[in-house]
Order: structure tokens, then sequence, then C-alpha cells
């Protein structure tokens, strides 16, 4: 146990130290993700300052569901960024060698490919954090500072397993790449907003089978103190998302053994 | 554009016939093979096209959504320029004149990595010609098959209806070629950085969230604020999606209308020649690593 730790740890060493060999091109990465998401962040300040809130929400707190969300995807891209591109793996019968090695073939592909360039993302989620508890109002209590990281794990578990389950449908399609883009990349537009902007069947859609909205939005309520706004609403659902997290990722977990156990190469 | 084409020899046997085409109308025929061509490659991926589209309608519903709540809710909704119903209608085309304009990095980038550049160098074509006319096939190709049935379902599930005055539609059309064109030359330009970066993907990063930003394809020109709205006028990407949805839907009409389409001209023209003084400087710079 502890050797293969060792093993992920150099294979994970190797990957960053494989990026940084190019630090000019790996800050200009980081520099356009900067005004990638600045942009992003833009598109919001202009409706805000022009209409002064979103449904109900300040530009602090929609500062604060922002940098909920992009933080935790910080987390998110650094651990399973790899995963976006497993159809390349699957194509090209890359998989193959990682199955005859004594080694977990999710590990591997993880750590081979440690995406460090969204250090971004925690430069601008946790500017949006700061600014958003400061312009929100956030009373910092213990059990909020303590529930933050758990939120955190949460969001990240509801991710990755949103990833992990993209990816295993390359086991039986082979080819995935846009249902990644729908699934991983524009499903999160969404949540950019308070999801009570949407129709009700759309906010039980992002509840119930892509919890996305456990993420950011049920969650803040409980930074936020605000009180419930939409259907669904029990005071009880803010403390939910570690809950979601876990059950999604051990889904998508079953979903990708499943899928290993019945692959067969594609060949070269 | 079309000076190298007739320097094309006839081939005798099956070829003749489109040979001879090509004699008869050297350059035409030649970039409307490149267009067809880029149709056809497009029919190639279904499920693409598929998801193409659910992600077109996606957005739509996203920003449908968001500008009924603001316009339901907001006190600061009341004595803006647009009513409830035209920023829906806004919303909706902004949405599919950009799927219809849907461009990737045109292929050039690769191309100058791969090496195969200089291929496209030493035929008898101009090489900003035939980039365009395939951009133009499959454009073509986005408009029929991705905006058409979008527009068609948002017709059906929205309260979205087309304008009745024709002028309308020819004020699109116009403002649509120039915004496409200035969209491309964007990109073109963009791509041609490749001859002296290796690595560009950032650059297209930031193209892409200045875009989203700047071209009005979610914010209209008129919303932001007073400080900064002559500056983002200026950037041509507002040329891009603002003009023709605003003078489809009717926001921009008249004189204003008028000056907005000739702005697009002036970046028409600007643009171009970029495009041609960057073109000659990237043929000087080319090193081609290894073949």
């Amino acid at each position: 146990m502890r050797e293969e730790a060792g093993i992920y740890l150099a294979m994970i060493v190797a990957s960053i130290r494989a990026k940084m060999e190019y630090k000019a091109s790996f800050l200009f990465l980081f520099v356009a993700l900067l005004v990638f998401y600045l942009a992003q962040v833009g598109v919001i300040v202009v409706v805000l300052t022009k209409f002064g809130d979103i449904a109900g929400w300040s530009l602090g707190e929609m500062a604060f569901l922002y940098g909920l969300m992009v933080f935790s995807q910080g987390i998110t891209t650094i651990l399973f960024g790899s995963l976006n591109d497993f159809e390349s793996q699957i194509i090209a019968g890359d998989f193959d060698r990682l199955l005859v090695r004594p080694l977990s073939p999710l590990m591997q592909i993880l750590a081979s490919n440690f995406e460090i360039s969204s250090i971004a993302h925690f430069f601008i989620g946790s500017t949006a954090l700061y600014y958003g508890s400061v312009g929100a109002g956030v009373e910092w209590t213990w059990q909020k500072a303590a529930y933050l990281p758990v939120v955190m794990t949460g969001a990240v578990l509801i991710q990755g397993g949103i990833r992990l389950s993209v990816a295993a449908v390359c086991f039986w399609t082979i080819r995935n790449r846009s249902l990644v883009h729908i699934v991983v990349y524009s499903s999160k537009e969404m949540i950019l907003y308070p999801i009570t902007i949407y129709h009700w069947g759309m906010q039980l859609f992002l509840t119930l089978l892509l919890p996305l909205a456990f993420i950011n939005f049920y969650p803040s309520h409980f930074f936020l103190a605000r009180s419930g706004s939409n259907l669904l609403f029990h005071p009880f659902i803010q403390y939910l998302s570690p809950l979601v997290g876990v059950t999604l990722f051990a889904g998508a977990y079953a979903l990708w053994r499943l899928g290993v156990s019945r692959y067969q190469s594609a060949g070269n | 554009m079309s000076d190298h084409s007739s320097a094309m020899a006839p081939a005798p046997g099956a070829e003749a016939r489109l040979f001879l085409a090509i004699e008869r109308f050297p350059a035409l025929t030649l970039y409307l093979k490149f267009a067809l061509k880029a149709f056809q490659k497009q029919l190639a991926y279904k499920f693409e096209y598929f998801v193409g589209v659910a992600n077109g309608l996606l957005f739509i519903f996203i920003f449908t959504s968001l500008w009924k709540n603001i316009f339901d809710t907001s006190k600061a909704a009341a004595d803006i320029s647009f009513s409830r119903q035209g920023m829906i209608s806004y919303a909706v085309f902004a949405m599919i004149i950009r799927i219809s304009m849907s461009q990737d990095d045109l292929g050039v980038m690769g191309k100058v990595r791969s090496g195969q550049i200089a291929l496209d160098m030493i035929k008898p074509y101009n090489f900003f010609g035939a980039t365009l006319a395939e951009n133009i096939g499959g454009t073509m190709f986005h408009w029929f098959t991705r905006a058409m049935p979008i527009l068609a379902v948002c017709m059906i599930f929205t309260s979205v209806t087309m304008p009745r005055d024709p002028v309308n539609y020819l004020l699109l059309i116009l403002a649509w070629t120039l915004g496409y064109l200035i969209y491309f030359m964007v990109n073109f330009l963009f791509a041609l950085l490749a001859f002296w970066i290796v690595e560009t993907f950032s650059f297209q990063l930031m193209k892409y969230g200045m875009f989203t930003l700047f071209s009005g394809g979610i914010i209209p020109l008129d919303f932001f604020p007073d400080m900064v709205r002559p500056i983002v006028a200026w950037i041509p990407f507002m040329s891009v999606l603002y003009v023709p949805t605003a003078v489809f839907i009717g926001h921009l009409q008249g004189a204003q209308a008028a000056g907005f389409i000739l702005f697009q001209a002036g970046w028409v023209v600007a643009l171009g020649i970029c495009c041609a003084l960057t073109w000659r400087a990237a043929r000087k710079k080319l090193i081609i690593q290894g073949g």
C-alpha cells in the first residue's frame, strides 16, 4: 500500500515536472485562464450593475456562488482533469498498457496527468469567495469555517463522479468527446446563476439527475444564511452536498469498474 | 485572390469534365469545391451533430430564463431600451446567429505545426481564399442543420416571432455577412500566430473569453455601463453578433442601423489589410521542421 502510494506520487511529480519544462507556455496558460474566467465574471458583473440583482441574489451573493463553483472546479481539474481526454487513450489502445501493470488503472490515469494550471481557478475562486463573503456580509462562525472544506469535498466528488461516469461511457461507445463537451463543460454554465431562474423541471433535474445544484446553490444558503426560495427547498438540503457527492462518486466508480471488466481493446 | 488558378493544366480521362469546368470558371469552381468538401466533412459526425443542437438549445434556455426572470423581478428593467419580449428575441436570435457562425481554429495551426502549410503554399490557390471557402462550406452546414432546426424549436416552444418587414431580413443578410467576415478574419489572424508561437491554445482561450463578453452574444451593447460602452462598441467582436441580431429584431433601425453597418464595413476593410500584411510576414517567417 505504501509502496503504491510512492509510485503514484512519483508519477504526479513527473507529470508536473514535464509541464514545468515549458515555463513560458505554462505561465501563459495561467494568464489565459485568468482572462477567460474574468470574462465569465464580467458577464455577471455587467448584468448586475445594470439590474441590481438576479433572482434576489446581490453581487456579493452571486460572487460567493461563483467562488464555490470555480474553486471546487479547480480541485476537480487537478485531480480528474485527465479523464476528459480518456477517449484518446481508448482509441489509441493506450489503456491496454495500464491494465497489464499491477496498479489501479484509474489511479494511473489520474496520476499521469496532474493539471496544475488550475491554480488559476484557485486564484479566481478564492478572490470571489472572499469578495462574496465581504460583499454579502457573511458572518464566519466556526461551524461555517468547518463546513466549507466539507462542502468543497462534496462538490469535488460530484464533479469528479460526473467526469468519471462520462469517461466510463467510452468503454461502450469508444468516443465521448461531445458528451464531455455538454455534460462536463456546458452544463456548468447553468449554475453560474441561482437555479431559481429556471423552470421547475430544470430545477428538479439539477437536483436529482445531474445534481449540479449541490455544488454551489444549495450549500451557499448555509453560508449566506439565506432562507430557501425554490420549490424543493427544505432547510436540510443545504447540508446534503457531501452525501450527494459520496453517493454519486460511488455510483460512478461502480460504472467504471463494470466498464473495465467488460472492456475489449479497440486494437490497433 | 484568383490569380493562380488558371495555372492548372487540363487533365485527360475521367476528370476532364471537372477540369473543363475549372477552365471555364477558374477561380470560382475551385473555391466552391473547398466549400463542398467542408460541408461533406461535417456530415460525417452524426452524434456530434445532435449534441451540438442540444448544446445550442441549452444556452438559449439558460439566457431566456435569465432575462425572463430579470424582467419579471428587477425594478431597473422598466427603464431600459428593450421590452421583455424584445429581450427574449434578442437572446434567441443572438444565440442562433452565434451557432451559425461557429468556427474552430480553421485548421491553420495544425497545418503550421505539421508542416503541411508548405504544401498549401505551393498549390495554385490563394491560401486565405481557400481557408475562407472551406469555412463558408462549414458555415452553410451550420445554417441548415443547426441554426434552422434550433430556430424551429424556438418558434414552437418560446414566444419568439419572426419580424414581418422584409427590410429586417435584408439588413440581417448584410450585417450577418459583414459580421461573419470580421469574425473569420479575427480567427485567421489568431491562427497565423502559430507561425510565431508554438503553443497557441492559450490565445484561443483568451479570444474565446473576450468573444463571450464582448460580442453581444449574451449581453447587448446597450447594457454596458456608460463609462465603458464607447470602448466596447469599438471592439470588432461587437460587430459580429450584436449588430446582426439588433438590426434583425428591429432594435437598431434606420440611420442607427446604417451607422453600425458602415462601421462593420470599416472593420472588414481594416482587418482585410491586417490579414494581408500578417500573411506576408508569416510567409517570410516560415520554417518547416523536418519533413
